[in-house]
């Protein structure tokens, strides 16, 4: 079992009241990329969330590395909850001891901090890798040219594309084990699009594994070993590269033919 | 109207107002990142009132006045980051975070008033001034301690700007207070920065209060009336940037100075609300405010 980076058992989870995804397993080998693509609303990126510790699962294991991340059992009951929820009860699973074991949640549509220049975002993830080896500045400069030319500029100033930019790189800095990208690329024009592509692509030849949602098949084939379709809430299938249909296949599966 | 009575306005209005400006900054600091109003600030106004008299007065332990106020400095800030974790930080996830942080600060304060005046007792006390001594420009008479107090505000103000500003603990206090979740997915301990922004308005707040205590004679509520005006400041000032209540604290200082001299002392509170109700009426934010929450 020691060559899993991430081993997921019966997660399910959700907000407060509802449940957005049950009973999710999902195991990763030590440098296998997975892609997940699925439908808009079905809870991917919940699920993501789950995973990094920002929202509390309600039941199941997160094992990164051997090391178990969440408490052991479940959430107490609703009354239990409002009764003492915050005061006495701890959190179930800490963001920042699941940053810090390397495994690293690059947000969708992250607006990072708005009042902050680039580089002192940057400084800041450098600060937070606390000694683990992260990317260095210039390292993350090479990959991104544009963000040594907006080191000064605070990122509200900053076009969606360079915002991407900034949370991967300080993703990057952060010294990742296994890096979640939240659809990295959307709505992004196609040359940005484009250039986000490309230095994901090479972060993967670099040999750090991903974690990567994205709705572009094509895209994700050159990126990943294994594909998981999310659907409902749940894996619906799993597909290793040299079975990956195209985009309308997919499509199909997930919808079926008459979507 | 006489100069002199003019230039005596201004000069009161000024050390106001850097006393209002060292209370509201710590006000705002915790507002900006934490989101909640601390109702202990005034109390730690006059705890670090105490705790200076405490380590410098020749009837306790007698300390020389640098070390003593550091010291309540240091201890300070411990209490400020132990009150956030005792009574901010196990309702943190709460929904309703802002209307309970409301009620345990001020059981906070409660406490804290009750205990000076429990281990200290109820007669006045006061610090020794700053320095003796006055200096003279023509008509203009400045004491030396209104000197040294305006001076000493002016580098604490700035010391905690540029500490925000460059250093890497405070890059990451402006981090968390900016945007929690990204913070903590960058592995960022959140709560032990909100506890050293506690920490930080606690020690200010203190500091504030030694300089009452040298200018006034120090009670355990004497941090009460510092508090509603700290709560003007931010509020007519905003909290867009951190030198936004420093500005308000400074014009409200001068505001208060000429109202106690034109239309008395008991209405002069009363002008300063209907400045910052109007201020309000025509800039919701503040006077120098914008509209997101951010340090």
């Amino acid at each position: 079992m020691s060559d899993l980076i991430l081993d997921v058992r019966g997660l399910s989870g959700g907000y407060d009241t509802t449940q957005i995804f049950s009973d999710i397993s999902l195991q990763i080998a030590e440098g296998e990329s997975i892609g997940i693509f699925g439908p808009n609303g079905h809870g991917k990126t919940t699920f993501l969330k789950t995973l990094s510790g920002l929202i509390d699962p309600w039941s199941g294991d997160i094992f990164f590395c051997g090391q178990r991340m969440n408490r052991e059992g479940e959430r107490g009951s609703r009354k239990m909850r409002n009764f003492n929820y915050g005061a006495v009860t701890r959190r179930r699973i800490d963001p920042k001891a699941v940053a810090r074991a390397g495994l690293i949640h690059v947000q969708q549509g992250n607006l990072l901090f708005p009042e902050l220049t680039v580089d002192e975002t940057l400084s800041i993830a450098s600060t937070a890798a606390r000694g683990r080896k992260g990317w260095t500045l210039a390292e993350v400069r090479e990959l991104f040219p544009r963000l040594g030319e907006r080191g000064s500029h605070k990122i509200r100033f900053l076009s969606g594309g360079e915002r991407q930019m900034v949370s991967m790189a300080a993703g990057l800095m952060a010294a990742p084990k296994l890096l979640i990208l939240d659809e990295p690329t959307l709505g992004l024009s196609p040359k940005v699009r484009q250039e986000l592509c490309d230095a994901i692509l090479s972060v993967r030849r670099l040999g750090l594994p991903v974690v990567l949602i994205d709705q572009d098949v094509a895209f994700l084939e050159q990126i990943i070993d294994t594909l998981y379709l999310f659907d409902h809430g749940r894996f619906s299938g799993r597909m290793g590269k040299e079975e990956m249909p195209d985009h309308q296949t997919l499509m199909d599966m997930l919808f079926g033919e008459a979507h | 109207m006489d100069t002199a009575i003019l230039i005596d306005i201004v000069k009161s209005g000024l050390v106001l107002g850097a006393l209002y400006a060292l209370m509201a900054t710590g006000l705002s600091l915790v507002w900006t990142t934490l989101g909640i109003f601390n109702f202990a600030h005034g109390a730690f106004i006059a705890l670090g009132a105490y705790l200076a008299w405490q380590f410098s007065s020749a009837d306790a332990w007698g300390l020389p006045m640098v070390p003593a106020i550091l010291l309540s400095c240091a201890v300070m800030f411990a209490i400020g980051a132990l009150l956030h974790f005792l009574l901010v930080k196990p309702f943190e996830r709460r929904q309703d975070i802002v209307l309970i942080s409301v009620i345990t600060t001020l059981a906070g304060a409660v406490i804290l008033e009750n205990g000076l005046q429990l281990i200290w007792g109820a007669r006045s006390k006061q610090i020794p001034p700053l320095a003796e001594g006055a200096v003279e420009f023509g008509a203009l008479s400045l004491r030396n301690s209104e000197l040294i107090l305006m001076g000493l505000v002016l580098a604490i103000l700035l010391c905690v700007g540029l500490f925000l500003r460059y250093s890497r603990p405070g890059r990451s206090m402006r981090a968390v207070a900016q945007n929690q979740d990204a913070a903590a997915l960058l592995g960022l301990n959140v709560p032990l920065y909100f506890s050293m922004v506690f920490g930080i308005a606690a020690l200010t707040a203190g500091l504030a209060g030694v300089f009452v205590g040298t200018i006034r004679f120090m009670s355990p509520s004497m941090g009460s009336e510092p508090l509603m005006k700290a709560l003007i400041v931010v509020i007519f000032g905003g909290v867009a940037r951190f030198s936004s209540p420093i500005y308000a604290a400074l014009i409200i200082g001068q505001i208060e100075a000429f109202s106690v001299y034109f239309v008395g002392l008991y209405w002069a509170p009363a002008v300063l609300f209907f400045t910052m109700i109007v201020v309000l009426l025509i800039k919701p934010e503040g006077l120098f405010g914008k509209y997101q929450r951010t340090l």
